[in-house]
């Protein structure tokens, strides 16, 4: 287990040996450690039974709930099963980490329905259910129990702290997809911004989609997120760019012509900043053709397809 | 036994950038007897990018490529991680909803297509080892690996979303050591071979895609790792051409070859550097050869 005092932040392992019984789970495991030989062993946990979200933690290698984990499934023959705290947070003591970092991001997309000022009374969301359409595609983002598995597996996390993360950024899809919501645009502004560190960073590595054990599915949520910011026309950032290229390129030639994109996404001045690198990218012949990039055969019926989903948008605003 | 062929679909990666993957991927399916029909009017699968833009566009589009396969009568093999996740989640997504794809076909129609949801896509990693199977791809083996010390490198999309991928084990997997050990290479273990090499972050914030990368790098050659064997385009980018970048940030030297999987493959049935396509990389492999000669 690896182990770390605020006091002594080099963390260390500790081996303990456990008998296991059938249908024990790693929260068990670490109960018996915890009841037999090492009463000083610190984690957080309540419910047993992946309902509370605090006894997430890195169980070889992965975050995962202890309680919901089979200690069966993660033992190798001959190997040590590793605990260690969760990932990018601040250990306090043992498998306790801060969760500060993870309560200011959540804060950070406010966290509770704004509705449209001057409401009548019977619009009031207390008293107006949401839209059976809606509440479909906010479900798996309401089912969260800020258990923070997603933000310990995120990729993008990893590299830079101030990042909003999945579970603020599932949150945050669950009150622009609310209908009720009144302030959709002015909190999807704040979360395109690049200043902020917001939605368009995630690496989209379904990292956290993958380890949620509670199938919240946040790479859905950033992807809807992303999709009703540029629907807003909030595009004014690389990622908002990069994402109109591509679909202006697959329109065009059917297929993806890098060149254009790195144009379209960077603009003049950071792509005349790129020319070093593609100097050397073109010595060993990795640079696309900038002006012919021929297009896929039968580009028509694609054409086609933008064409009959345009419309259909167009249809359901109507 | 059935002869093993694929709707062949390289990505759009492998048709420009990495092309070398592509040509190497030809040349060693034919050595090993696995047949490849091209796709001339397959589109491209939006990369993650058109899903963020329009859900039903990304599922439209991705269901024409399925139908153009299902007209072909084969399963999809893809050489790039990233199609092969994006299109599976399509795949899936189309599978388990009829209305959505009664809804998906009604927007093909308009295209005079169809797509009744009958279709297997796979990632050339999977055919080597599910489809052809090891045995086959041992025998054909000339020029062993003699031990070389070979980090497999997964990266996020040949794993994840496990549910809808559904081939290897995302914490524990196997299949690319299994391949490299099967070539006469050994594999070497460490901690980041299922993490993220950082390419989506590329052109959106390249802090964040060095910062990745170089992690990765130094990960695998802290592992004693001579090369780092890839099934993905993507990954083969980042820890190639963003090599020296991440040398910069990691303020040392780490000048380690990056290989894709079918150059390995290539490398171990006797193919050359000029086959391979090797000049492409921007970190040489010149040592490395030199080793194994």
């Amino acid at each position: 287990m690896g182990e770390g005092e605020s006091s002594a932040p080099k963390p260390y392992w500790q081996t303990y040996a456990v008998e296991a019984t059938e249908g024990m789970s790693v929260l068990e495991a670490i109960l018996s450690v915890f009841e037999g030989e090492d009463p000083t062993l610190s984690f957080r946990r309540s419910c047993r039974s992946s309902i509370c979200g605090s006894c997430a933690m890195t169980i070889n290698g992965f975050p995962r709930l202890a309680c919901a984990t089979q200690l069966k499934d993660e033992y190798l023959e001959g190997e040590d099963i590793t605990i260690e705290p969760l990932a990018n947070h601040r250990v306090i003591k043992d498998l306790v980490v801060d969760m500060t970092s993870f309560w200011k991001k959540i804060g950070r997309v406010t966290p509770y329905l704004t509705p449209k000022k001057d409401l009548s009374k019977e619009d009031c969301p207390i008293k107006k259910p949401i839209n059976k359409k809606d509440e479909e595609l906010i479900d798996s983002a309401q089912k969260c129990i800020m258990c923070a598995t997603c933000n310990a597996a995120c990729s993008a996390l990893e590299v830079d702290k101030f990042y909003i993360g999945p579970a603020a950024s599932a949150k945050a899809w669950r009150f622009v997809g609310d209908g009720r919501e009144g302030k959709s645009e002015s909190r999807l502004m704040r979360l395109s911004l690049e200043e902020t560190h917001g939605i368009w960073d995630c690496v989209r590595c379904v990292h956290c989609t993958q380890y949620c054990p509670k199938d919240v599915r946040p790479l859905e949520a950033i992807e809807r997120l992303r999709a009703r910011a540029i629907e807003a026309e909030i595009t004014d950032n690389h990622g908002a760019k990069h994402v109109e290229s591509m679909v202006a390129s697959v329109k065009r030639v059917g297929r993806l012509d890098e060149a254009a994109m790195t144009f379209k996404t960077l603009g003049v001045l950071r792509s005349v900043g790129m020319i070093p690198f593609g100097l050397k990218m073109g010595v060993h012949g990795k640079m696309p053709h900038p002006i012919l990039f021929p297009a896929i055969k039968d580009i028509d019926e694609v054409k086609e397809i933008y064409k009959a989903v345009e419309e259909k948008k167009k249809d359901g605003k109507k | 036994m059935e002869k093993l062929k694929y709707a062949y679909y390289p990505g759009c990666a492998s048709q420009e950038i990495t092309k070398e993957a592509d040509a190497t991927t030809r040349r060693v399916c034919k050595m090993l007897g696995i047949e490849l029909h091209d796709m001339p009017s397959a589109n491209c699968c939006g990369a993650g990018l058109i899903t963020d833009y329009d859900h039903l566009l990304y599922l439209s589009l991705n269901a024409r490529i399925f139908a153009k396969a299902e007209t072909m009568g084969m399963d999809i093999m893809t050489i790039c991680s990233t199609c092969l996740m994006v299109m599976n989640r399509a795949r899936a997504e189309l599978d388990e909803d009829a209305k959505l794809l009664e809804e998906v076909n009604a927007i093909l129609a308009k295209a005079g297509l169809h797509y009744s949801g009958n279709i297997k896509v796979k990632q050339f990693l999977w055919v080597l080892v599910d489809d052809l199977g090891l045995d086959k791809l041992k025998a054909k083996v000339t020029r062993p690996l003699k031990g070389l010390n070979a980090a497999a490198f997964y990266g996020c999309h040949s794993l994840r979303p496990s549910k809808v991928l559904g081939f290897d084990d995302p914490e524990r997997p196997t299949s690319l050591e299994a391949v490299i050990e099967t070539l006469g290479g050994n594999s070497v273990k460490y901690k980041g071979r299922t993490k993220c090499c950082g390419f989506q972050a590329d052109l959106v914030n390249l802090d964040s895609a060095v910062g990745m990368t170089t992690m990765r790098l130094l990960d695998a050659k802290g592992s004693g790792a001579e090369v780092v064997v890839t099934p993905c385009p993507f990954c083969h980018i980042n820890l190639d051409n963003y090599q020296s970048m991440a040398e910069k940030s990691a303020k040392e030297k780490i000048d380690l070859p990056i290989f894709h999987l079918a150059q390995v493959v290539g490398l171990a049935l006797g193919l050359n550097a000029a086959e391979l396509g090797l000049s492409r990389h921007l970190v040489s492999s010149k040592g490395l050869l030199k080793g194994l000669a």
